[in-house]
């Protein structure tokens, strides 16, 4: 082992002296160096489909529509028709009688499989604490897809979900948006074509957890010096690559820049490919993370948390922003201290504004339909006017804005994938449960039928009742 | 304040010599739907009288009350009791300085209720859930007895504490150094070598009864060994005078400590117990309650591999008193909706109000949370069906006063949502 890794440095060596000098020595291009954007493709599949028709149901589309005693018919993975009357030969019919059907539904910010459930050391994977900037980690390189959590979420309605590094870096890593499938692969998982995120995190997290090592940020100043230095140099970076790239079209033989991946990410978000995830609690933070991506031309994107994005919801508008919130949670942190119940309502009210809920928990991920349920009565205690077919949106079809996914799914529009849930009730009662869950048309979830309920590994064998096999044995 | 000073003193009073004349105005709610949580069930079109902090009459022949109000039919329930967080004992988590439950040298004679802080803005936020009263947990230190619960109300005043070192924490199970095993170990010797002490010491009192004059007996008798602290909270766990409330999730720590209970005869409460579904009998014949949490499905650890969310239900149904508890302060005010899912699956309503009102109460011995004359005059009117997330408080009183669900949540809402040409500082 030794010998080789002396020797790698060698043979670099050679091959750079190589190429300089091939540079020097004569007109022919070294073959071109280009990254691979996608070196762990999806490899998901849907489950075993079948065209179906669910009648007569109370629709909310997602879009902020609501049809009532509509049909919704899933032909070929997609929403093929919307309205009512609908008949399809062949078609699997559902009485939705008396239910609900909304679009499934997506977490934007979930840690499952990073920090899966049973909570142990070795699987303690969500986030690489040794660097303000570990911009070169994926999550999905953490994800364990046994997790019994994705199951759990499933039966919550969850069909899509992105799980993000955690907050205690500058620049987390990679986030990876997933369909909510069992799978022993996280590549099994992995939602075709989605983008990329980068976690990025404001306030508390980074200066509380770099100061104490003293190292930079041990400040909030120090965390936007912190991003600023590496957006200098992303740019840089960037440039770097757009050289080689004209000089290469242009016939020249130019040395490709040095491979960095933390740099790869960010030029990503600079290129446009990856959509930030800011961890970001407070106005005046938020304020300047939209201009800091003004600074350096990237997309500030959405504001995870946001506990006071209702101070500064015209701004987030104006400037395209989703913000990502809870209804309720507050008070383990002094940028967690300002939280109002309304916090969604007032950031939604505003003309083009993006009203995300999340969980970020393992638990209430399985009741997100409840979550956006506080949010909507809280509000309209307090002179909102809010009805659950635009409730809905903060948990379909802006959370798949927020992740560039809206063109695919978040609404039960025709020509989207079929992902549907239908549920007993009003999804917005304590009372509701998702009784079948639909991932691109394909039945994952029943309630009532054991065969359409996932288990993961881990819980095999999990016995409640100890098996003797001698007769008469207890 | 006056008032209130008024108020305290003809309590005195009336606990003193049971003089009638008070000062206090009375009130009676009339025409609610009254869940009382005892055998009396639900009564519709019903009245309610208090005073002095009391529920004085249900139902009287001739409503005698200085304020009546018509509840209009809606639905009023006891009060809810929180359990097993930190309310009042931290503002900010993760500022270390508004933080007093916890020490390292906390021990089992820790009395966190002295840092208890009515006027925390957790409080009036938790107003917004229909809870009235709460059981404040500390969370100790390197001991494994964790300190001793205290009972206040949720009304901010500044004598809210009104049961002080109410129980005994312990935290038992898994370890993340060193063995369960020792710790289970340590609680069985403490409860014998206090037992032995408690039977030798009343075996010389009954030698000094005896008048065996011996020299030795009169030298104990004047100067009878002086139990220390520690010693005496065993020995009113022993005596059962002290809930001995035992966090443990795995069977077979509970088993352990269902053996205990039987030895010793100690008033054990399990927290946690996500293991208990696999021991409902055992746990039923021994009359142990637990306080559980409804949401907690997932298998979060290797003790806790068999939560489901039916479970609630199932532990109920079994002949279990089980009480519903958020271990968050900041989250409390979700106990109605903790209990509504609890409902979803499998709990009936009547259950599921128990849990977070009777069922506490009877855990901790608290005389509060039923509506029935003598109890504590902690009162809840609800919009609509009170687990129901469209549901709102109504009104609510608390020992007897009707307090208000304002809380600064409410006051930056209205900065926020306020038109205004100055700056938001100015709205106030």
């Amino acid at each position: 082992m030794h010998n080789k890794q002396s020797i790698a440095p060698t043979l670099l060596a050679i091959s750079v002296s190589l190429a300089l000098s091939g540079c020097l020595q004569s007109e022919q291009q070294d073959p071109k160096v280009t990254i691979n954007k996608n070196p762990y493709p999806s490899t998901y599949q849907p489950l075993p489909k079948q065209t179906t028709l669910i009648k007569n149901t109370t629709v909310l589309i997602g879009n902020g529509e609501r049809i009532d005693n509509a049909d919704v018919l899933m032909t070929d993975g997609k929403i093929s028709q919307v309205g009512q009357n609908l008949s399809a030969a062949g078609a699997v019919e559902i009485d939705g009688t008396g239910k609900w059907l909304t679009p499934g539904v997506i977490d934007v910010h979930s840690h499952l499989g990073v920090y899966p459930s049973p909570s142990a050391e070795s699987h303690s994977d969500g986030n690489e604490m040794s660097s303000p900037n570990t911009s070169e980690v994926w999550s999905e390189h953490s994800v364990w897809p046994q997790d019994p959590g994705f199951n759990a979420a499933r039966a919550g309605g969850v069909t899509t979900m992105q799980i993000l590094p955690g907050s205690a870096n500058l620049f987390g890593g990679r986030g990876v948006t997933l369909r909510n499938v069992s799978s022993h692969t996280m590549q099994g998982m992995k939602f075709p074509d989605a983008p990329y995120g980068l976690k990025m995190a404001c306030g508390e997290n980074p200066k509380r957890v770099y100061g104490s090592r003293k190292v930079l940020p041990s400040t909030r100043m120090g965390n936007m010096a912190g991003y600023r230095m590496a957006w200098a140099e992303a740019t840089e970076y960037k440039s770097a690559w757009e050289k080689y790239e004209r000089d290469y079209q242009a016939g020249k033989n130019p040395l490709a820049p040095t491979r960095d991946l933390e740099l790869d990410t960010l030029k990503g978000v600079l290129d446009g490919d990856i959509l930030i995830h800011n961890h970001c609690y407070k106005a005046e933070e938020m304020a300047m993370m939209i201009d800091l991506g003004k600074e350096f031309n990237y997309k500030s994107g959405t504001f995870h948390h946001a506990i006071e994005g209702y101070k500064i919801a015209d701004l987030l508008a104006e400037n395209g922003n989703c913000a990502a919130m809870w209804p309720d949670w507050w008070g383990f942190k002094m940028e967690a201290y300002d939280m109002i119940h309304e916090n969604v309502a007032v950031v939604n009210a505003v003309k083009n504004s993006c009203a995300v809920v999340h969980s970020d928990s393992s638990s209430t991920i399985q009741r997100l339909n409840q979550e956006a349920g506080k949010v909507m009565y809280r509000a309209n205690e307090n002179g909102f006017t809010l009805k659950p077919a635009e409730a809905i949106r903060w948990i379909t079809l802006n959370a798949a804005k927020s992740l560039g996914i809206d063109d695919k799914t978040g609404s039960l529009e025709v020509g989207k994938n079929a992902d549907v849930v239908l549920w007993n009730q009003s999804p917005f009662s304590v009372y509701a449960q998702a009784e079948q869950v639909f991932i691109d048309g394909a039945k994952v979830y029943d309630r009532f039928d054991d065969k359409y309920q996932a288990k993961s590994d881990f819980m095999l064998g999990q016995a409640e009742v100890p098996v003797s096999l001698q007769k008469g044995g207890k | 304040m006056n008032k209130i000073k008024l108020f305290k003193a003809s309590l005195v009073a009336l606990a003193l010599a049971t003089v009638c004349s008070v000062n206090a105005e009375s009130l009676a709610i009339t025409n609610a739907t009254i869940h009382t949580v005892t055998e009396q069930g639900v009564l519709t079109n019903a009245t309610v009288v208090i005073d002095d902090g009391k529920i004085i009459a249900i139902n009287p022949d001739k409503i005698d009350a200085d304020v009546v109000f018509d509840a209009m039919g809606k639905i009023l329930t006891p009060g809810l009791i929180g359990s097993m967080n930190s309310l009042g004992l931290v503002e900010v988590n993760a500022v270390s300085r508004t933080r007093d439950a916890s020490d390292k040298k906390a021990d089992i004679t820790f009395d966190a209720s002295l840092a208890f802080n009515p006027r925390s803005t957790v409080v009036p936020y938790t107003r917004k859930g229909g809870i009235t009263s709460n059981v404040t947990v500390p969370r100790g230190g390197e001991s494994m007895f964790k300190g001793q619960t205290f009972v206040t109300d949720l009304s901010g005043e500044f004598d809210s504490v009104f049961i002080k070192e109410n129980a005994v924490l312990i935290d038992l199970g898994a370890k993340s150094k060193g063995s369960r095993a020792l710790n289970l170990q340590k609680l069985r010797y403490k409860l014998e070598d206090a037992q032995k002490a408690l039977t030798k010491a009343a075996e010389e009192a009954l030698d000094v009864k005896t008048a065996k004059k011996d020299k030795k007996a009169d030298e104990k008798k004047k100067d009878p060994k002086e139990l220390k602290r520690d010693e005496k909270i065993i020995n009113a766990i022993l005596a059962g005078d002290k809930p001995l409330v035992a966090y443990a999730d795995r069977a077979t720590d509970l088993l352990e400590l269902l053996k205990l209970k039987a030895e010793f005869n100690i008033d054990l409460v399990i927290a946690g117990g996500a293991d208990a579904i696999l021991i409902t009998e055992q746990i039923a014949a021994a009359k142990v309650p637990v306080i559980f949490g409804a949401l907690d499905n997932l298998p979060s650890s290797f003790d806790s591999i068999h939560s489901s969310l039916e479970n609630t239900a199932k532990l109920t149904q079994a002949g279990i008193k089980v009480s519903l508890a958020i271990d968050d302060a900041h989250n409390l005010y979700q106990l109605r909706f903790e209990a509504g899912n609890a409902i979803a699956n499998g709990l009936t309503k009547e259950q599921a109000l128990a849990a977070v009102t009777a069922n506490v109460a009877d855990a901790f011995n608290i005389n509060a949370g039923r509506i029935a004359v003598g109890k504590r005059a902690d009162l809840v009117l609800w919009s609509a069906d009170p687990f129901e997330l469209s549901t709102k408080v109504d009104k609510m009183w608390i020992n007897g006063k009707e307090y208000s669900t304002q809380s600064r949540q409410d006051e930056l809402r209205k900065r926020y949502t306020t038109n205004s040409d100055m700056p938001r500082g100015y709205t106030k």
